[in-house]
C-alpha cells in the first residue's frame, strides 16, 4: 500500500515535470502560434545549467558551484530564456516553418555540444550528485516522494495561476490579437514581432525551469535524456490536452505520461528480454499514430481550447489562398 | 449578343447554398439561369456574396446544398480543372495571372488541356485578338500594368474556347479609360457567342453592355431583369445605386 | 587540408543535394517543410536492401559484382523497385494524413506537425522491423583508386556523383521545359488559379510526392552504399537536407543540389579541421548564417 502510494507520488511527480514543459510550450504554441521542434534542447539547457550551478565542486565538469537549488532553477530559467530568445530573434520574422527548422537544428546542436564539450558537461557520462530537494527525507521513501510531489505540484500550480493571469492581462490580449488577426498583427508591425519574441522566450524559460526540476528530481542527467523523442512526447501531451488551454496542457501531460508508462510496462511484460529494445519502438509508433490521429480527428484535443486556438488551427489555408480574409467581398 | 427569346439555358444553379465554413453559408439559396450567348451582370452591395457565388460556380468554394448544372452536366462536386474542360472559364478578381511566368508561359499553361496539335494555333488566335500580348509575350506577368494583366487573364481564360466566361470585377483598380477598354473587349468576346457573367461595382458602365442583370443581397437573389429597365428600377436605386451615388443620378 | 577533402565532401554533398530537392519541391508546391522527408531516405534504403536480398535469394546467392563496382545486378534493379515503393509510401502518407489536412485548409504549421508525427512513426516502424543494428548492401571492401592530382575515389563514389548530376539535370529540364514542369510551377505560385486554369492540382501534388520520394530513395541507397543503413539515417540527414534546401533557395532544384554540395564540402572540411564529432553541427551553423544573411537563399525568389 505504501509502496503503491509512493509509486503514485513518483509517477505524478514525473508527469508534473512534463506538465511544466507543456505549460511552456503552450505559451509558445497555444498562446502565440510559434512552432518549437527543439523542446528537448531547451529542456537540456535548463537541466545542465541548474546542475552546474548546484552540484558540489568537481573536476569532471565546469563548476560545481554548490549554489542552492533555487538559484539553480532561476539560472536555468534565465539561461534557457536567453537561448530561446536568440533562436526566436533569428527566425521569428521569417516564414512560420523556418522557426520549426531552426529550433530543430538548435536541439541537434545543443545535444552535440553537451556530448562534445566534455570539460563543461562531462560529455556522455552525464552529471550525477545533483542535489535533490528534501534530501534529508531520503531515508523515508514515502515522505520523500510526497514532499517532492508537493513541491512539483506547487510549482505547476503557481505557473498555472501566473500564466492564466498573464493570458488575461493586456499582454496576453495583444498576443491573442496578433495570433488571431493578421491585419492587427501587421498594424502592430515591429511591436508584434517583439510580443511574439517575448512569448517565445518566456515559454523557453519555463521549459528550462522544467528541465531543472526534472534534473533535481532524478538526481542524474545525461545527454541521451534529451533526444527528439522528448520533444515528441511533449507535443503529444499538449495536442492531446488541447493547445491554448493551460489545464489541458497539465491534463495532457498526465494522460500521455500514463499511457507511456503503461505501454512501457506492457512491452516489458509481453516481449522477451532480447526483444524489448525493438518492441519499445512500437511505443513510439503508437504515440506518433496517436498524434496524427488527433490532428486529423480531434484537432482541439481532449479539453479543447478555451476558444482561443480554433480559427487559427482549423481555418485559413495558407497556400496563397486569401479566401477567408479577402477584404473586398463575402 | 442579345440572345433569342427561346435560347437554351447553358448554366443554372438550383437552391445553391455555399460558404467557406459549414455553419456559415454566404450564398443562401440561389436559383439562376443563364441562356446561351447572354451577357449577364451580377450586382449587389458589398458583402452580398457576388464573388462567393461566382467562385462557387468555378469550384473554389464548398457547396453545402443545391446544384450547379452546365449544359446538362452536373458540376456541383467537380474539381475546378474539370469544369474548365467542360467549358467554364473563370477570371478571379485578384491574383489572376501567374506573375512569375511570362505572358507566353501563362497562355501555354492554360493551353495544356487542349489537344497537342491545336495548342499553338489557339495561342496564335489569342495573340491576334490581343496584339498587345504578342508584343509583350516574353515579359513576366508580374511586370505588367493592371490593364495588361486583366487582358492576359481574359486571354488565358479564353484559350480553352469556353462556352461560359465568368469574370469577377475585372475593372477593380483600373483607370476609367482602361475600364472602357476592358469592357469593349468583353463585349466583343460576348459577341462571338461566349455566354458571359460579369460581377461589377461599376454599375452604370456595366449595365450599358449587359443584356440582363441579377441583384444579389445577403446571399440571395433580390431582383432580376432586363439590364436597361433595371437601371431605372426604384428598388434597385434604393438598394444599390442610391447607396453608392447619393445624388441618385440613376433616377429619372 | 587536401583536395581529397573536397572530393569526399562532393560525394556526400551529392547525396544531400538529391534529398534536398525533395524537400524544396514539397516546400514550394505543398507549402510546408516536411519533417518526414528524411524517413523516405531511410525507407528507400531499407526497401532497396530488402528487395536486393530477396532477388539474391531467388537467384540462388548474391550476384557477382558488376565491373569495378561493389554490387551486383540486384542492387540497380532493387533501387528501381525501391523508388516505386518509396513513392508509393509517400502517396500513402499523403492520402492518409496530409491530403485530408490540406483539404480541410489546415494551417501550414499543422501540416509540419503532422509530418513530425509521420516521421517518428515511420522511423520507429523501421526500427521495429529491422532493429537499430546497422546493415550494409555489400560486404565487399572497395579500394579507392587514384584519379590523378592526388585524388582518390572508389568506383562506387564516382558512379554516385555522376548519377546525382544526371538526375539533377533531368529534373531541372523537366521542370523548366515540359508541361508537367509548368504545371508544377503554376501550382507552386497559386494553387487556386492553377485549378481555374485547367491544371489537375491533385495530379501535380501526386507527381511532386513521386519525384521527391523517388529521389529520396536514390539518396538513401547512395548513403547506404557509401556509409551504412540505419533507421536513424534519415533523422541524422534531416538537418543537412533542410540547410541545403534553404541555402539553395526554396523551389530551386539546381540551388538545392549546389547547396547540398556546399553543405557536404563544409562537413568534410569540418571533419578534417575540427573533428568528426562536430560534423552534425555544420548544417546548423550554415542554417543560422543563411537565415541571418540571406533568408531567401542563394537562388530563391524574394518573398
Amino acid at each position: 500500500m505504501i509502496d503503491l502510494l509512493s509509486y503514485g507520488a513518483f509517477f505524478l511527480s514525473v508527469a508534473l515535470s512534463y506538465a511544466i514543459i507543456c505549460l511552456g510550450l503552450n505559451v509558445q504554441w497555444g498562446q502565440t502560434g510559434l512552432f518549437n521542434v527543439g523542446i528537448a534542447g531547451f529542456v537540456a539547457i535548463g537541466a545542465y545549467v541548474s546542475a552546474l550551478l548546484t552540484t558540489p565542486e568537481t573536476v569532471d565538469h565546469l563548476g560545481g558551484f554548490g549554489l542552492p537549488i533555487m538559484a539553480g532553477w532561476l539560472g536555468a530559467a534565465l539561461a534557457t530564456g536567453f537561448a530561446t530568445f536568440l533562436i526566436g530573434a533569428l527566425t521569428i520574422r521569417l516564414r512560420a516553418d523556418y522557426l520549426a527548422i531552426a529550433t530543430f537544428g538548435a536541439a541537434v546542436a545543443i545535444h552535440l555540444c553537451i556530448l562534445n564539450l566534455q570539460s563543461v558537461t562531462s560529455g556522455p557520462f552525464g552529471i550525477g550528485f545533483i542535489p535533490r530537494p528534501f534530501a534529508n527525507l531520503a531515508d523515508r521513501p514515502l515522505a520523500f516522494s510526497l514532499a517532492n510531489f508537493a513541491l512539483l505540484a506547487a510549482v505547476v500550480l503557481a505557473l498555472y495561476l501566473a500564466l492564466e493571469h498573464l493570458a488575461r492581462s493586456p499582454w496576453g490580449r495583444v498576443l491573442r490579437a496578433i495570433r488571431e488577426d493578421e491585419p492587427a498583427a501587421l498594424a502592430l508591425g515591429k511591436s508584434a514581432v517583439r510580443f511574439r519574441l517575448q512569448a517565445f522566450a518566456l515559454g523557453g524559460a519555463i521549459m528550462g525551469l522544467a528541465g531543472a526540476t526534472q534534473a533535481h528530481f532524478i538526481g542524474y542527467i545525461a545527454p541521451d535524456n534529451y533526444q527528439p523523442i522528448l520533444t515528441f512526447q511533449v507535443w503529444a501531451m499538449l495536442i492531446v490536452g488541447g493547445s491554448g488551454n493551460n489545464r489541458g496542457a497539465i491534463l495532457g501531460a498526465v494522460v500521455v505520461w500514463g499511457i507511456w508508462a503503461l505501454s512501457g510496462s506492457a512491452v516489458a511484460s509481453l516481449f522477451p528480454a532480447e526483444q524489448q529494445a525493438r518492441a519499445a519502438s512500437l511505443q513510439i509508433v503508437m504515440i506518433g499514430l496517436a498524434l496524427c490521429a488527433i490532428l486529423l480527428w480531434r484537432p482541439r484535443g481532449i479539453l479543447g481550447e478555451a476558444r482561443i486556438m480554433s480559427r487559427h488551427v482549423l481555418r485559413r489555408s495558407p497556400p496563397a489562398t486569401p479566401l477567408p480574409s479577402t477584404p473586398s467581398e463575402t | 449578343m442579345k440572345p433569342a427569346a427561346d435560347a437554351p439555358v447553358v448554366l443554372s444553379t438550383h437552391g445553391l447554398v455555399s460558404g467557406y465554413e459549414r455553419d456559415l453559408p454566404i450564398i443562401r439559396g440561389v436559383d439562376m439561369k443563364v441562356t446561351k450567348g447572354e451577357f449577364l451582370l451580377l450586382l449587389g452591395p458589398n458583402g452580398a456574396g457576388k464573388s462567393t457565388l461566382v467562385k462557387t460556380i468555378a469550384g473554389l468554394v464548398p457547396v453545402h446544398a443545391g446544384t450547379i448544372v452546365q449544359e446538362g452536366v452536373d458540376l456541383t462536386s467537380m474539381p475546378p480543372h474539370l469544369r474548365v474542360r467542360h467549358g467554364l472559364a473563370f477570371v478571379p478578381q485578384t491574383e489572376n495571372v501567374f506573375t512569375t511566368m511570362t505572358i507566353h508561359e501563362n497562355l501555354l499553361v492554360a493551353a495544356q488541356i487542349l489537344p497537342k496539335a491545336s495548342r499553338a494555333g489557339r495561342i496564335a488566335d489569342l495573340y491576334a485578338m490581343f496584339p498587345d500580348l504578342l508584343r509583350l509575350k516574353t515579359l513576366r506577368a508580374g511586370q505588367l500594368s493592371g490593364g495588361q494583366r486583366q487582358m492576359l487573364a481574359v486571354a488565358r481564360a479564353l484559350i480553352v474556347e469556353p462556352s461560359v466566361l465568368i469574370l469577377d470585377e475585372p475593372s477593380a483598380g483600373l483607370a476609367p479609360r482602361i475600364v472602357r477598354e476592358v469592357f469593349d473587349n468583353l463585349k466583343a468576346v460576348n459577341a462571338t457567342g461566349v455566354t458571359t457573367i460579369l460581377v461589377e461595382q461599376n454599375v452604370k458602365a456595366a449595365l450599358a453592355i449587359a443584356d440582363r442583370a441579377i441583384v444579389l443581397v445577403e446571399g440571395q437573389v433580390r431582383l432580376e431583369g432586363d439590364a436597361h429597365s433595371l437601371g431605372d428600377d426604384a428598388v434597385m436605386a434604393e438598394l444599390y445605386l442610391g447607396a453608392r451615388h447619393p445624388s441618385a443620378e440613376a433616377r429619372p | 587540408m587536401t583536395p581529397q577533402v573536397l572530393m569526399d565532401g562532393l560525394i556526400a554533398g551529392a547525396m544531400i543535394g538529391l534529398g534536398a530537392i525533395g524537400i524544396t519541391l514539397t516546400y514550394s508546391i505543398l507549402r510546408f517543410s516536411n519533417f518526414a522527408h528524411g524517413e523516405f531516405l531511410s525507407w528507400g534504403a531499407y526497401l532497396a536492401l530488402a528487395i536486393a536480398s530477396g532477388l539474391g535469394y531467388l537467384a540462388g546467392g548474391p550476384a557477382s559484382p558488376i565491373g569495378p563496382f561493389s554490387f551486383g545486378w540486384t542492387l540497380p534493379v532493387a533501387t528501381l523497385l525501391g523508388i516505386a515503393l518509396t513513392a508509393g509510401l509517400a502517396l500513402l502518407v499523403d492520402a492518409l494524413l496530409f491530403g485530408p489536412l490540406r483539404n480541410r485548409g489546415s494551417a501550414v504549421i499543422i501540416l509540419v506537425m503532422a509530418s513530425f508525427g509521420a516521421a517518428l512513426t515511420l522511423r520507429s516502424l523501421l526500427e521495429f522491423i529491422f532493429t537499430s543494428k546497422p546493415v550494409y548492401f555489400t560486404n565487399a571492401l572497395q579500394i579507392a583508386r587514384p584519379l590523378g592530382g592526388g585524388l582518390r575515389a572508389t568506383p562506387d563514389q564516382l558512379l554516385m556523383l555522376g548519377l546525382a548530376v544526371v538526375l539533377v539535370l533531368a529534373i531541372h529540364l523537366l521542370l523548366t521545359r515540359t508541361a508537367i514542369g509548368r504545371s508544377m510551377r503554376a501550382v507552386s505560385e497559386n494553387r487556386q488559379l492553377a485549378g481555374v486554369a485547367g491544371i489537375d492540382v491533385r495530379m501535380v501534388i501526386r507527381t511532386v510526392w513521386i519525384f521527391g520520394a523517388g529521389l529520396a530513395c536514390v539518396a538513401g541507397v547512395m548513403s547506404g552504399l557509401l556509409v551504412q543503413i540505419r533507421p536513424q539515417m534519415g533523422l541524422d540527414l534531416l538537418l543537412p537536407l533542410f540547410a541545403a534546401a534553404i541555402l539553395g533557395g526554396i523551389g530551386s532544384v539546381p540551388g538545392a543540389m549546389i547547396a547540398g554540395l556546399i553543405v557536404g564540402v563544409a562537413e568534410a572540411m569540418t571533419v578534417q579541421l575540427i573533428g568528426a564529432e562536430w560534423r552534425a553541427a555544420v548544417a546548423f551553423v550554415i542554417l543560422v548564417a543563411i537565415l541571418l544573411l540571406r533568408p531567401r537563399g542563394l537562388f530563391g525568389r524574394p518573398e
